[in-house]
Order: structure tokens, then sequence, then C-alpha cells
């Protein structure tokens, strides 16, 4: 029963009369805090916390998966950085993340604007978030119909008169077709997201630039950005986050409808670490992959901390 | 105050029971193993529902469940069986039977020593005979399933082997004059691409395939054993082996001669065997699966012929993968579940496996489909036997050093002597990591 004392001790008699109201509140509050949050917390600590602790741990060893781990200190971290494959991987995070990133906050918010007075946008909307609910395989299977030598591409082409096509499925061509296919599939989520985020700058401030004679430019650079900046910057560490986790598109894209491990080219960091412990054709390496994902879950804590920093701005309240 | 107090002990009894319902469902899992009787058991298998194979298992199980009066608890989880055993082999949760080929056994049970000794399953009685002496001791020179103390960890049910796949309808003169040596081999290549036939079809995205190429090469001129010998060489010095040259410049020489179907570089499996089994191409070097496989595609009147792989000199060894049951050395009913992996070798089910799933079953006495005739034919006849790769199964090698590297040879992106010396360097570069 000493938890009775507690609240007690901060109760809002302690505090100046006008404040009681109030504080009665914040009491009431932080009595319900434990409650409220303690469930989600403890989940939270026991199946995410713990484990980053668990694969930090398992990191420093030789394991197979099962029976005995031995100590290796920083030998899977040093393998990693010596390792070209790793470093590849890790470069294609990065293409996702910054290249496919930006161009898909250009086009969203290109076709937010567009889509802020055209007729029918709702149903236009509707449209192009939907390649964001088929499901990735999808378009892994699609892919094959699509660009295999005899598909639906070089059937178009051929009457066309190209006779040598490009070898579209080609090892080379696999990431790019990638990062086309993360575009196609993403724009429309950002582009409801950012569209929620324009549609909520009230219009007098519109009319107040036609008054002032501003052009589409300055109404974007002094209206429109500064009004969104909160919902972009959310946008930002959104789309960090999920890139860094791409996999299974990547899985189905390259890897014979998933018969085998994709080519080297397409893998991701996520890959890179999939295959070292479950790729099922070589003893599992679970020290070398947890090594990748600790690595990588560093990656992602430094470049959401940055986009924070560097998106930082006083939230303007309208 | 009174409330106060009150609420204060609500949540505090809410904060406890959510604890314990947490703890409750996290320990939850591990409870129900303990549970079971000794008169049941649980089997992960490496086939789906509605595989040829399965349906014989199944009716195995069937006969098995009403023999012994067991319970039989099956998942049909299909070829990650294995991937998903190694993390439950670290709780109490742990399947009492699984199978798949050896070179997926291995690396996930055998390499941490996790698999059961089978020395009961190897002396039940099957058909008169201990099971043990049903699987020809031939097959298994070249492939060790047992541990150092003599134990075995595997009980193989059937085996899997390799040919060059043909239309036997189109092309009869295969059937009864196969090629034998590179140069014939070479030489009738040469003949379907004069003949405007494209020779032969592969599937260059799957990288296992194309390894398949090389590895085999290396094992005709070198002899089983040569390409773990080559793989586990921390020097490198293995790959200045004129042999290992030879065997990437025979690969090259069908890249560059121009022999591969269009395509091949950039294709998704199985759109180039699809092709083949609809006479888009002569050849195919593949799996005894090949049959099975594509039967559901073949073009009508379409008749599964083959013939061994050619030799490039004296070496003829044939490739003999086997694949079986292993049992966790955690489980809890292991003495049921290896007398239904003894059982499971019983001629009934032996014979169905050949007939009716068109696979090659491990004893000698049992039916084969007549599509599998000459694989049999070749593997009964056979001196010597090699696995897949030669059974070379190093952490993350055959993923990051020798695919990514095969493939460039394989689609033509590079030539032989570049493969070699980017292999060695590869490999000296994967053992230092290992230490």
């Amino acid at each position: 029963m000493t938890t009775t004392a507690l609240p007690r001790a901060s109760s809002p008699e302690t505090r100046s009369t006008p404040a009681r109201r109030g504080g009665s509140l914040a009491d009431q509050r932080r009595r319900l805090f434990v409650p409220f949050v303690g469930p989600a917390l403890l989940l939270y600590v026991v199946l995410f916390v713990v484990p980053i602790f668990g694969a930090v741990w398992i990191s420093f060893h030789k394991w197979a998966g099962s029976g005995p781990m031995t100590w290796s200190g920083i030998d899977n971290y040093r393998g990693l950085v010596a390792d070209p494959l790793f470093r590849q991987s890790l470069g294609n995070t990065l293409k996702l993340l910054f290249v496919v990133g930006i161009a898909i906050f250009v086009l969203s918010f290109a076709m937010a604007l567009v889509l802020r007075d055209m007729a029918g946008r709702k149903i236009v909307r509707s449209v192009i978030f939907f390649p964001h609910l088929v499901n990735a395989l999808v378009y892994g299977i699609l892919v094959g119909f699509i660009f295999n030598p005899d598909g639906l591409a070089n059937s178009i082409l051929k009457p066309l008169g190209v006779d040598a096509p490009p070898q579209w499925l080609a090892q080379d061509n696999l990431f790019p077709l990638i990062m086309v296919t993360m575009v196609w599939m993403t724009t429309g989520y950002y582009t409801t997201i950012l569209m929620a985020g324009v549609d909520r700058i009230p219009p007098y401030y519109y009319e107040d630039c036609a008054l002032a004679g501003a052009n589409a430019w300055q109404r974007l650079r002094h209206v429109i950005l500064p009004l969104t900046w909160d919902v972009f910057g959310v946008c930002a560490v959104l789309w960090t986050i999920s890139s860094v986790k791409i996999f299974e598109i990547i899985w189905i894209f390259g890897a014979s409808n998933g018969t085998g491990v994709p080519p080297a080219q397409t893998w991701t960091a996520a890959v890179y670490t999939y295959v070292t412990a479950f790729s099922g054709d070589s003893i599992p390496a679970y020290g070398a992959a947890t090594a990748s994902a600790v690595l990588s879950l560093f990656l992602v804590t430094v470049l959401v901390v940055l986009l924070r920093r560097v998106m930082r701005r006083d939230v303007i309240e309208f | 105050m009174a409330t106060r107090v009150g609420r204060a002990r609500w949540s505090t009894r809410l904060a406890a029971g959510v604890a314990a319902a947490v703890a409750l469902a996290l320990t939850g899992c591990s409870g129900s193993a303990a549970e079971q009787s000794g008169k049941e058991f649980t089997y992960w298998s490496m086939w789906k529902s509605g595989e040829p194979q399965q349906k014989v298992l199944a009716d195995a199980i069937a006969d098995f469940e009403q023999q012994h009066n067991v319970k039989i608890k099956v998942q049909w989880q299909g070829r990650t069986n294995l991937q998903k055993l190694v993390p439950a082999l670290n709780t109490n949760d742990v399947p009492d039977l699984v199978d798949g080929p050896y070179l997926k056994m291995y690396p996930a049970l055998a390499a941490t020593k996790q698999a059961l000794g089978l020395g009961e399953a190897y002396a039940t009685q099957v058909d008169g005979k201990p099971a043990g002496e049903l699987i020809p001791a031939k097959l298994l020179q070249n492939i060790n399933i047992k541990y150092p103390d003599g134990q075995p960890w595997m009980l193989p049910y059937q085996i899997q082997s390799d040919a060059v796949w043909f239309n036997a309808a189109k092309h009869p003169e295969l059937k009864t004059n196969p090629p034998k040596t590179w140069g014939e081999f070479i030489a009738l290549l040469d003949r379907l691409k004069a003949a405007g036939e494209t020779p032969i079809a592969a599937d260059g995205d799957v990288a296992g395939y194309n390894a398949a190429y090389f590895g085999t090469m290396v094992l005709r001129e070198s002899g089983p054993g040569a390409l773990m010998k080559l793989a586990s060489d921390k020097s490198g010095a293995a790959w200045d082996d004129p042999a290992v040259l030879d065997a990437a410049k025979k690969v090259e020489q069908l890249v560059k001669g121009g022999y591969f179907i269009k395509g091949y570089q950039a294709s998704k499996f199985p759109a180039q065997q699809q092709k083949w089994a609809n006479n888009g191409a002569a050849l195919m070097f593949m799996g005894s699966w090949m049959p099975t496989e594509s039967a559901s595609y073949a073009a009508a009147g379409f008749e599964f012929g083959s013939f061994p792989f050619p030799t490039t000199g004296s070496q003829d060894s044939q490739r003999a993968d086997v694949l079986g049951f292993a049992v966790p050395k955690k489980a809890k009913n292991a003495k049921l579940a290896q007398e239904f992996a003894a059982f499971f070798l019983g001629k009934k089910y032996q014979d169905a496996s050949g007939a009716e799933a068109k696979m090659l079953p491990i004893r000698s006495d049992a039916t084969t489909a007549p599509e599998l005739a000459d694989v049999k034919a070749t593997l009964d006849n056979a001196s010597a036997y090699h696995q897949q790769l030669d059974g070379v199964a190093f952490p993350g090698y055959n993923e990051k050093v020798l695919s990514p590297n095969d493939d460039e040879l394989f689609l033509g992106k590079i030539s032989a002597e570049q493969f070699v010396s980017k292999m060695k360097a590869a490999q000296i570069a994967y053992w230092k990591t290992q230490n």
C-alpha cells in the first residue's frame, strides 16, 4: 500500500490554489500514466528493446543459429566492413533512401499541388493510392509477364521494328527496375499524406496571395511549403524507416519468384542480413547477420536524428 | 481520499495483471510440447500439400497412424522447413521429425550436432530387413551422413540426380546414341545449331542452376571431392590449378559459342524451362525432378529422355544427392519419429514414390517411372557419386563468393581467366573473415 503515499506527495494541496483545477487534471493524468503507458511500454521493452540488446550480444559471437556460441569480439563487424557485397548492399539501401525518396517526394508534392484544385480529385486520389495497396509480390510476378524475353514489353516492341530489345531483366537492370517500381508503389501513399497537409491550409492565404499578386512559385515558397513543412518532416522519417526495411520486393523481383537467392547486385542491407542467416544453402551465420542488422539499425537511427535536425522548424499554428 | 487509494490499487492491479498476462503469453508457447503424450509426434515436412510426393507421404502417415495407433501432427511447410527449424531449435517446441536434402540438412542440423543419431531407425525391421540395409552403401561413398562416432544422423528415402534432358519424341537419335564425351557434346550442339534449333535452354536467374555447370565441370575434370578441396583452400592457390581454368573455359565455350537460348541472361524462372518443354530448345541440364516439375506445361506428345552430363576426361561420377529424415536432438518423441522414418522405407511407399511421385526412391529395388529410367540406369551402373556442388556449405560461401562470380561467367560478362582470378581473390578475402 505504499503506493498511496506517492500521489499524496505530489497532490495538488501542496500547490497554490489558483492552479488547483489544472493541477488536479495534471494529477489525474499522472496517475493514469502508469496504467495507460505501462502495458504498452512493457510490451515494447519485452518485444523490441530486449531483442535489440540480444541482437547486439549475438553479433559479437560466431553462431550457427543453434548449438554453441563462440565469442568473436568485433570480428563480425570487421568482416562486414571488409565485405564488398555488404558495402554494395548498404549502397543500394542508400540509393533507395535518397534517390527513390527524392523522386517520390518531388512527384508526390507536384501531384498534391495539381490535385488541389482538380475536378474529380477524390477519384484520382483513390486511383493513385491503389498501387500502394497491392502486395509487392504481385509486382514481382507481374514483372516476369511484362519483361521476360517473350513478355508483353517485347511483344509490343516487335511490331514497331525493335529487333534487339533491351535485356530488361538482366542482373544489372534489376535494381533500377526495382527503384522505378518503388516510386510507382509509394508515390500515391505520400501524395495522400501531403494532400492532407496542403488541404488544411485555409483558403484565405491563397486569396491573400492573389491580392498581393504573388505568382505560383512565390505562393509555393511563402505559403504552401512553410505550412506543410511539419507534414514533410513526418513523411521523411516514415520513408527513412520503411526504405531501410525494403525486402520482399527485392526477394521476389530477382529471385526467380522466390526459388533462390536474388542476384547480389540487387541486395539491400536487409536482404544481405537475411541471406546471411536464412539462405538455407550454407551453414547459417547468425552472428554476422545480427551484426549487419545492428549496423543497419545504427545507420537508420543516425539518419533519422540528422533528418529531424535538418527538417526542424518552428511549427506554424494556423 | 478513499477513491484515490482505490484507483491507485486498481492501477497497480491492472499493471500486475497485464504483466502476468504478458508473462503467460511469452511462456505459453513452451507449455504445449510438455503436454504431448507419448503416442503422437510432430513432423515438419519439406513437401507442400498437393505435391505428388506429399500424397505418398500422407498415405504412409495414414497407414502408420492406423497400424500403430498414434497421431502424427504433420505440417506441410514446404522447402523452407529447415530454415524455420533453426530458430525453433533454441526453444522447447521442436518438431520430432523433419526432412530435406543433405545439402540443406547438414548446415541446419548436423554442422551444429543438433541431429539425433538414428541407430534405432536404422535397426528397425522393414520388409524383413533392418532399414539401414535398404540404403545402398555405394551412394554414400562421398556423402558423410554419419557423426564421427559412426552414428548416422539422416535416414535417406530419396535420391536426386541430374541429367541433360531432351524430348525423346523429337530426338529419338539421342536416346539410342547420346553424346558421351565433351567433344561429342559440342558436336551435337553444333549440329543442332546448324539445323536451326536452339541447343540449350537455361534459366540464368537461378544462381544454383548456373553454378551446376561449373561445379559439374570441375568434378568431371578432377573427380568427386575436387570442388570441396578447391573451396576450402584458404590460400586460394587451388584456383591456379590448370584443371580449374579448363573447367571454367568449358563453361565459357558454351556461353561464347552461342549455344544457350536467347534471353537466358534476362528472364525469370521458369520462363526458359517452359520454352524448353515446348520445344523452344533441344536440351536442358537439370535435376531429376524435371519430369515432375515441367509435366504440367510440356507440349503435347512430349517424351522425357535424358543422358548423363558428358565426360571431359576419365572422371564420370554421377550426381546422387540424398534426401531424407532427421530427428532433432531435442525431440520429445524421437522413438516414434524414428519408427515412422524407417516405416517409410517400406516397399509400398518406395514404389509409390517412384511410380506416382516420379521421384528416385533410395531403395534400388523400388519401381521407377519411365521418364526416369535412363537416370536410374546411369545411377545403377555408375562407379562413383558426387553431390551437387560437392557438398560445399561454408557459411555464406555459395551465396557471397561463388554465385556472384559464377553468374558473371555464366551470363557472359567475364572470361574464364577473369572468373578464376576473381574467385581466387574473393575466396582469400572470404577465409580471412572466417577466422
